[in-house]
């Protein structure tokens, strides 16, 4: 712990010097200096916090947020939570985000979950609505999470597909994540930059950038992630994704039930001073620390970026 | 949540017919027993199907937390020791499926749970629950009445 804490202490120096985020008079700056402007007219999100009811008390009491995520799965359209709603009336962008659309299955996307992500897109009001580069789902058998695509031009041209027909049906633009994992399959064609920047442009989809997915594939695959963030088209980044993992049978394993690690801080650093992207969400999925943590960790990500603090 | 009810897989022809054989075989080695296909390194692709199974054992956990806490700190092994080869229909089946087949081992809580669950749905083990209007049910305690979702528990240590 106090390890940590210590790398975050250096990090927010770091981005003090590096990047420069001077609080403005007042301290009121709605937009970080330097921030690029938002790609296809978003909204600038600034820093955020993963809405789960668990922690739906905390969120609602932020005073800066501007911004939250909920797992479009988990949102009853008819019953939505009301705390979700409250943040949606006062503004904040909340921004649904599916986990189990499977986009990169080779079968195509089902009709009912992309017009669940859409009406749940209306509900909220969203600016945008986010997926993974994945496949949960194969011959009618759970995965039970996201699992990774091999990097061919078939998957290619399954993804593009499948996110055409999402865009398709959706009021607003989509977002597309790539995942951590912890296994590669043995026919990839495709470097990682230059699959997904060839997915982005035939589809014209937004990127969502996992900087923890970004540092624990790096990590286990014995790579530097920077050489990753310098093949990636950062201005088509709506936003990024930050969270805690575990190192467990010699893997580092993104799991959103620890703490954010320094070297993750430091790339959120590393990323802003290239071009700092439009918001940070920070995920955590169990094990929620004090409330004093967990705003610790917001303000960390906030002086990383340079964008302003919520807490 | 999106509760106990869980869609069909998407019908319809695959976009891609060998990539949708592909998927199936690592879906199938991963979390239903099958042969690790060609080329994949074993260590990793079985560190995933751990850490998927440690996943839903804390969704389960979530859903059913008397269940997971009958356990102790052993619920993770004992949960992903059971469920490895059967692939997730949803944490709520998991957990019905896996509290079924561990009946006589549950904490009386865990056992109330389950009562209190199958009290408000029927499930028959295969397709999805569905929602029940009556039910009359025995549980540590007392005596369980469920009418049109409200339950009350009648008996000398109930506590509602």
């Amino acid at each position: 712990m106090t390890g940590s804490a210590k790398g975050r202490g250096d990090t927010r120096r770091t981005a003090d010097d590096g990047v420069g985020a001077p609080a403005g008079p007042g301290g009121a700056l709605s937009v970080a200096p330097g921030t690029a402007p938002a790609p296809s007219g978003l909204p600038p999100l600034g820093v955020g916090l993963g809405w789960r009811p668990e922690i739906a008390g905390f969120v609602a009491e932020l005073p800066g947020l501007r911004f939250t995520e909920v797992i479009a799965e988990s949102v009853h359209h008819d019953h939505p939570a009301p705390d979700l709603l409250a943040l949606r009336d006062r503004g904040a962008a909340v921004v649904p985000h599916g986990v189990r659309l499977s986009l990169g299955g080779a079968e195509p996307v089902a009709a009912e979950r992309v017009a669940h992500l859409a009406a749940c897109a209306e509900l909220l009001r969203a600016p945008l609505v986010s997926e993974h580069i994945a496949f949960v789902r194969a011959g009618g058998i759970e995965a039970g999470h996201l699992l990774p695509v091999p990097r061919t031009r078939a998957a290619l041209r399954v993804l593009t597909e499948n996110v055409r027909r999402t865009q398709a049906e959706l009021p607003v633009p989509l977002a597309v994540e790539p995942i951590a994992a912890l296994f590669d399959w043995p026919d990839d064609e495709y470097e990682e930059g230059d699959f997904l920047t060839e997915l982005l442009e035939r589809t014209g989809a937004l990127l969502l950038l996992d900087v923890a997915n970004v540092y624990a594939n790096a990590r286990n695959r014995g790579r530097d992630p920077l050489e990753l963030l310098d093949r990636l088209p950062l201005d088509r980044i709506a936003y990024c994704h930050v969270a805690g993992g575990v190192q467990e049978d010699g893997l580092y394993h993104d799991t959103h039930t620890a703490p954010v690690p320094p070297e993750v801080i430091d790339l959120i650093a590393e990323l802003s001073s290239r071009r700092r992207p439009p918001g940070f969400l920070l995920e955590r999925d169990g094990r929620y620390p004090p409330a004093g943590e967990l705003r610790a960790e917001l303000d960390a990500i906030a002086a990383a970026s340079g964008h302003p603090p919520i807490t | 949540m999106t509760g106990p009810r869980d869609p069909r897989p998407p019908g319809g022809e695959p976009i891609d017919a060998g990539l949708a054989a592909a998927q199936e075989a690592l879906v199938r080695a991963m979390a239903a027993g099958g042969p690790l296909p060609e080329g994949f390194d074993a260590g990793a692709v079985g560190a995933a199907a751990r850490s998927i199974l440690s996943k839903r054992a804390g969704d389960v956990a979530r859903a059913w937390p008397e269940l997971a806490r009958s356990y102790g700190t052993g619920w993770t092994r004992t949960f992903a020791g059971w469920a490895a080869g059967r692939p997730t229909r949803g944490s709520i089946r998991d957990a019905w499926d896996f509290a079924r087949a561990h009946r006589d081992e549950l904490s009386p809580g865990a056992v109330r749970e389950l009562a209190f669950t199958e009290a408000r749905w029927s499930y028959d083990g295969r397709s999805d629950p569905r929602r029940r209007r009556f039910a009359v049910r025995r549980v540590p305690g007392g005596v369980l009445v469920q009418v049109l979702g409200r339950i009350r528990v009648f008996g000398p240590a109930a506590s509602g």
